[in-house]
């Protein structure tokens, strides 16, 4: 026995051992099958591995993640110099860029302004964009990307959507020198829009507008809109200019005032303007055809009416202005085919005609002195004469009364 | 020419290490196994307590000592999975015996023969593991053939590299 034993203890051994671990096995299972916890040896096994394992974990954790930070934080970052310049000159290069996309788009969204500015305005306009300025304070003049090859010429209106800006001083070939209205030396008759006072827009020395040598006037307050007058022969009518800043006396005259305006257009940041071409005004298509019926019509009407006179012309009148009264055609008794009457009132008052007209044609016993009252009341008192019931139907009096004209003509 | 008997022969080939090394290369084993999972993830292709069982069985040569590794080092795996303890108790006991009893046959000084016995062993150690939780245990289990194959063959990679720096801590007499 003791031989067997010794023989096969390996054998036996791993034998112990695997019945053993399939003991304990079963025992977990049937624990588990049964809801129960683990016993207090399963329970001992895994402490004992977790307090032998954790620590050293927790170790290789903190190293590890000491060995990261050192790589993250010092081998990793060898080129981080050189990329740090790389990235600033991306930044740098996208700055411009988006400074260049920002000012396209401001100038797009300015551009479309004008656009839609110069659509609708009833003048032929030449977009234009400012290059250049005088260099100066003293002078108020800039120049613009447009010439004579395009149009433009002296005295021309430089506008914006926003109002006026100047005039055309001189024009070059491709370029044009725009006197701004704010110069010294410019000048442009202005209306005040609710007040009508009228009066010369000029630039002072510190490069205002103003309008000088206007009757002191208490109703000029600061707000009202000025706005073009129309009558200098460059801006059109009713453009706006600015609005009054504030009223001040003229130091030269007594009596006067020069008020003081705030530019409507943006006279220091110009970048795009329009100048006013032609000064025929330019409708829509829509408003055209508008036009063109409305001119039709007009021409059928007038046709109509030479036609109308023409006719009158032809025919005798129903009044002579020769005859007395008594005697115009249409009181003509003798008329065959007299003017018909309107209807009688059955129940006449101060409102019917002929009765309210005047006392004394009321209180006429014959109505003789009023042609139509008369008419009126001898129709009423008295039957229509057989020829009358027996003429025509009722006619108008515009087409009738020829027929007894041409009786009574007889009879004369 | 004196011939040694097999006893003689598998006494003069035992490989002793220090105490240190029997207690901290296991432990470090699981320890490890429970740690680079974590940063590996998926590819975690390696079974580190087995290699050591390997190791100290085919060193050892004593099946019982391989067994009892075997069985320890599976029980401690077996604690820190929250499963049934002895599941990979059993298989790497049986793992350690059979290393260790193959060692006695074998010339275990060949890398080639090392590499080849722990790609097998491991898939003993699998299959082994995979008939306790279906068979023993009745538990459904979704086996998955081709990630054993690459885990024995990740276990035969770190033997190569392993084995040899463990050898350096054998004790010469």
């Amino acid at each position: 026995m003791e031989s067997f034993v010794v023989r096969y203890r390996n054998l036996l051994v791993l034998l112990v051992l695997l019945v053993a671990q399939i003991l304990g096995l079963a025992m977990q299972v049937r624990r588990a099958s049964s809801g129960q916890a683990d016993g207090g040896g399963v329970r001992l096994i895994r402490l004992w591995a977790n307090g032998i394992v954790s620590p050293p974990e927790r170790i290789l954790h903190s190293t590890g993640s000491g060995v990261s930070w050192i790589w993250n934080n010092y081998f990793d970052l060898r080129h981080v110099r050189q990329q740090n310049a790389d990235l600033q000159k991306t930044v740098d290069r996208l700055r411009l860029e988006q400074a260049a996309l920002l000012e396209d788009a401001k100038q797009g969204q300015r551009l479309q302004a004008l656009l839609n500015f110069q659509q609708k305005y009833i003048y032929k306009t030449v977009a234009a964009q400012v290059i250049g300025s005088s260099g100066t304070d003293q002078s108020r003049v800039f120049y613009i990307d447009k010439g004579k090859s395009d149009g433009v010429d002296r005295d021309m209106a430089v506008i914006t959507p926003d109002g006026i800006v100047g005039k055309i001083r001189d024009v070059f070939g491709h370029t044009a020198q725009v006197l701004a209205i704010n110069d010294q030396s410019s000048g442009a008759g202005v209306i005040m829009e609710s007040t009508r006072i009228r009066g010369i827009l000029r630039g002072n020395a510190s490069g205002q507008l103003q309008i000088v040598d206007v009757i002191r006037d208490q109703r000029i307050k600061p707000g009202e809109k000025v706005l073009t007058a129309g009558g200098d022969q460059i801006f059109p009518r009713g453009l706006p200019v600015g609005i009054v800043d504030r009223v001040v006396n003229d130091p030269e005259r007594d009596g006067f005032v020069d008020v003081v305006l705030k530019s409507a257009a943006h006279l220091d940041q110009l970048d795009e303007v329009l100048v006013i071409t032609v000064t025929e005004p330019r409708f829509p298509p829509d408003q055209q055809q508008d036009m063109a019926a409305s001119e039709a019509l007009k021409s059928a009407e007038a046709e109509q009416q030479k036609t109308s006179d023409g006719m009158a012309e032809k025919l005798p009148g129903l009044l002579e202005p020769n005859l007395p009264t008594d005697q115009q055609p249409l009181n003509d008794t003798s008329n065959p085919n007299p003017v018909s009457k309107p209807p009688l009132a059955i129940h006449p008052d101060r409102f019917t005609p002929g009765n309210a007209v005047t006392p004394n044609v009321q209180g006429a016993p014959d109505g003789s002195q009023s042609p139509g009252a008369g008419s009126s009341e001898s129709t009423l008192k008295k039957p229509l004469p057989p020829k009358s019931s027996t003429s025509e139907p009722h006619s108008t009096p515009e087409t009738k009364p020829a027929k007894p004209s041409t009786p009574q003509g007889e009879n004369r | 020419m004196s011939v040694l008997s097999a006893e003689a022969r598998r006494e003069f080939e035992i490989h002793r290490y220090p105490v240190l090394v029997y207690a901290l290369v296991p432990v470090l084993a699981v320890v490890l196994q429970a740690w680079l999972p974590r940063l590996l993830g998926r590819f975690a292709w390696f079974d580190l307590p087995l290699v050591v069982t390997v190791f100290f069985a085919l060193s050892r040569r004593n099946p019982i000592q391989g067994s009892i590794l075997g069985g320890v080092l599976g029980i401690f795996e077996d604690a820190l999975t929250g499963h049934a303890i002895g599941i990979n108790g059993i298989a790497k006991t049986l793992v350690g015996y059979l290393a260790a009893s193959i060692g006695i046959l074998v010339n275990v000084e060949n890398h080639a023969i090392r590499l080849f016995l722990t790609f097998v062993l491991s898939l003993v150690g699998s299959a082994t593991y995979f008939f306790v939780v279906r068979f023993l245990l009745g538990l459904s289990l979704d086996t998955d053939w081709p990630m054993e194959l690459y885990k024995a063959f990740g276990n035969s990679l770190i033997a190569l590299v392993l084995f040899p720096l463990l050898d350096r801590a054998k004790m010469r007499d």
